[in-house]
């Protein structure tokens, strides 16, 4: 026997209250865990899309702080920026989120610019590449074939026009796989936005260096007002979406430390008011004060602990409900990683032991003659 | 401390326990639950505090074991005041041994583990504080309920676990609040016949708070109280 033997028969006295205590702490870290994982997961999805891409930087509208940048006609700034030294090659990208047919979820649309270095990452499945830059064809990465139902051969609707899918492929970034893909053109075609793009992707050649892509970014902010380069990084946590869900699971973290903290603090101090006499007794029997905290710590935290690890599996169950679920299949993948794991259960230790302290100083300040006349 | 000085002959062993002028007052004094007390007990001695309900002897018993401060007045440990500031729980630990009315067991735990449980968060290793409390009970005649529930024993044998319990970390001094209230009279005469043999066998001095006459009359001596004070001191009638 030990003191953690010892607290843990203690909170099996009582196995509604320390189910129920359990149960709450477990469901507001499970909402931590829920909303953190797929908040940087949204971030790591994006990221993943571009790097995989091979694209060094991006250009954009400066202010510009959509899930997507807004649109900007694409010619002169591609012009200026090919002329800058070690850039490779631009390429021109629209965006869209548009529904496919009338029942199906909303999907991503991407135009990439035809023959351009982006399509260069994705492998093809079957079928075949869109012919020429103005076929009206579309390409269906794996997941929104699965999504839509279409194959290589049938067709599918997009406002109002009619695209031949004529090949699926399969990329190493998930958005991209449940994305629907074009020319730039057929892109610029549907959406109406004839010459526009929302962002250029700028990949530089072999020889450039971190210094060469700085100047690159320099020249940018000089030359081309209202407009900026930046890293996919730079323009992901720039995303409006992305800073949302981030804030939004800071407040989650807080409000369920908090709540963690004050469960914990109300179950520990019903049950030592009922153990005031058991606590008159280990005083008795020479226990230290020291002693008898660590006791009702050790009792929070187990109860903090088993709560964490309950609500990270919870958390993790919640997680991929969502990325299943209709509306956000291809569009979001969860991140997790051992770090994410421990500080979870770091926040359980400290709404534990948070909660617990005040308990715990009760206990131990218990006159010990008086607790044993307690009741 | 004062009988040292009292009794004069340098022979007499300082008693391991002194009261001096204690007082102990409640509700700003409008209680007084001790008032004045003197007397002392001396190493191996099997003392009854006896006395009506009221008249002060769990609160007398209470400043002896250190679980409460006396409001004036001083008490001695072989020769040692207890001091406020002193560690008064490890003070418990090491010299005093309660034994409690209602036996006090903490029913999630073992005979076992209840008779551990003061070793608990002291530096001892497991196994040793294990073997002892093993043969402990053993010497209580519990050697085959080592694993039972304190829900699961008879009144005689959950108090022969508190004795167990209170001699785990081998005090000197045995304080027990009427150990034989609860009992039948044939389990309150076994549980006393223990007592008596810590003192016969191991030379442990015993107080023992008790209502009951026939049990005082196998004290060395009776303490008898009376509204905080001692009424008489001395050998049974
Ligand atoms: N914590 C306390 N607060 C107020 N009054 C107290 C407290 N402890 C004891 N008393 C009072 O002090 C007096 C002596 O109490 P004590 O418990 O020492 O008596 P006792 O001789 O042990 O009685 P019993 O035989 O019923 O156990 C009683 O009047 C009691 O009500
Ligand atoms: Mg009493």
């Amino acid at each position: 026997m030990n003191l953690v033997s010892f607290a843990l028969g203690n909170l099996r006295r009582r196995p509604a209250r320390t189910a129920l205590t359990l149960s709450a702490i477990a469901l507001g870290i499970a909402a931590v865990v829920a909303l953190t994982s797929i908040a940087w997961g949204f971030e790591a999805s994006w990221q993943k899309a571009n790097d995989a891409r091979g694209t060094d930087l991006i250009v954009t509208r400066m202010a510009s702080q959509n899930a997507m940048p807004s649109p900007f006609a694409a010619a002169p700034v591609r012009e200026q920026l090919a002329r800058y030294p070690h850039v490779q090659e631009v390429a021109g990208l629209l965006s869209e989120m548009l529904s496919v047919g009338e029942d199906n979820p909303p999907i991503f649309v991407f135009g990439w610019a035809y023959g351009s270095y982006l399509w260069e990452h994705l492998k093809l499945l079957d079928g075949r590449w869109p012919a020429d830059r103005d076929e009206p064809a579309v390409l269906l990465g794996t997941l929104a074939a699965e999504l839509l139902h279409k194959g290589v051969g049938d067709r599918i609707e997009l406002e109002g026009r009619s695209f031949e899918v004529v090949g699926t492929f399969q990329s190493t970034a998930l958005v991209e796989n449940g994305a629907v893909l074009m020319t730039l053109d057929q892109a610029q075609a549907v959406t109406d936005k004839p010459g526009k793009v929302n962002v250029l992707n700028l990949k530089l050649d072999g020889q450039a260096t971190e210094a060469d892509a700085r100047f690159v970014k320099e020249q940018v902010r000089k030359a081309l007002p209202g407009y900026a380069a930046i890293t996919s990084g730079e323009l992901v946590s720039r995303n409006a979406v992305v800073r949302i869900a981030k804030a939004m699971s800071h407040v989650t973290i807080l409000i369920a430390g908090l709540v963690g903290a004050l469960i914990v603090f109300n179950t520990m101090l019903m049950s030592i008011n009922e153990r005031t006499r058991e606590i008159g007794v280990l005083q008795a029997l020479g226990w230290r004060r020291t002693t008898i905290m660590q006791l009702v710590i050790c009792e929070s935290l187990v109860l903090a602990l088993a709560g964490g690890l309950v609500g990270i599996a919870v958390g993790v169950l919640i997680a991929s409900g969502l990325e299943q679920a209709e509306l956000m299949r291809g569009k979001i993948a969860a991140i997790y990683s051992v770090p994410f794991f421990l500080s979870v259960l770091g926040l359980s230790v400290v709404l534990g032991v948070g909660g617990g302290l005040y308990p715990a100083h009760r206990a131990a300040r218990l006159s010990p003659a008086q607790a044993l006349r307690h009741e | 401390m004062t009988r040292a000085s009292a009794g004069g002959t340098a022979l007499a062993a300082e008693p391991i326990l002194g009261l001096r002028n204690v007082s102990l007052h409640f509700d700003d004094g409008r209680t007084k639950a001790l008032d004045g007390v003197d007397f002392a007990v001396d190493e191996g001695e099997f003392v009854a505090i006896a006395g009506p309900s009221g008249s002060g002897k769990s609160s007398l018993l209470n400043l002896i074991g250190a679980l409460d401060v006396p409001s004036a007045g001083e008490i001695f440990f072989r020769g040692a005041a207890y001091s406020g500031n002193a560690d008064l729980a490890a003070f418990r630990g090491r010299h005093i041994g309660f034994v409690f009315q209602s036996f006090h067991l903490i029913p999630t735990l073992t005979a076992l583990e209840n008779v551990m449980l003061p070793a608990l968060g002291r530096s001892w290793s497991a196994a040793a504080q294990r073997r002892r409390a093993e043969s402990l009970l053993a010497d209580m005649g519990l050697r085959d309920r080592l694993h039972s529930s304190p829900t699961t024993l008879s009144g005689g044998e959950r108090q022969r676990v508190a004795i167990a319990r209170a001699l785990i970390n081998e005090p000197s001094l045995i304080l027990a609040d009427e150990p034989t209230g609860s009992l039948d009279s044939a389990n309150a005469e076994q549980v006393l016949e223990f007592l008596v043999g810590l003192r016969a066998e191991k030379g442990l001095t015993v107080v023992m708070v008790t209502h009951d006459e026939g049990i005082s009359a196998r004290a060395d001596r009776v303490i008898r109280m009376r509204d905080g004070r001692i009424e008489r001191a001395g050998q049974p009638a």
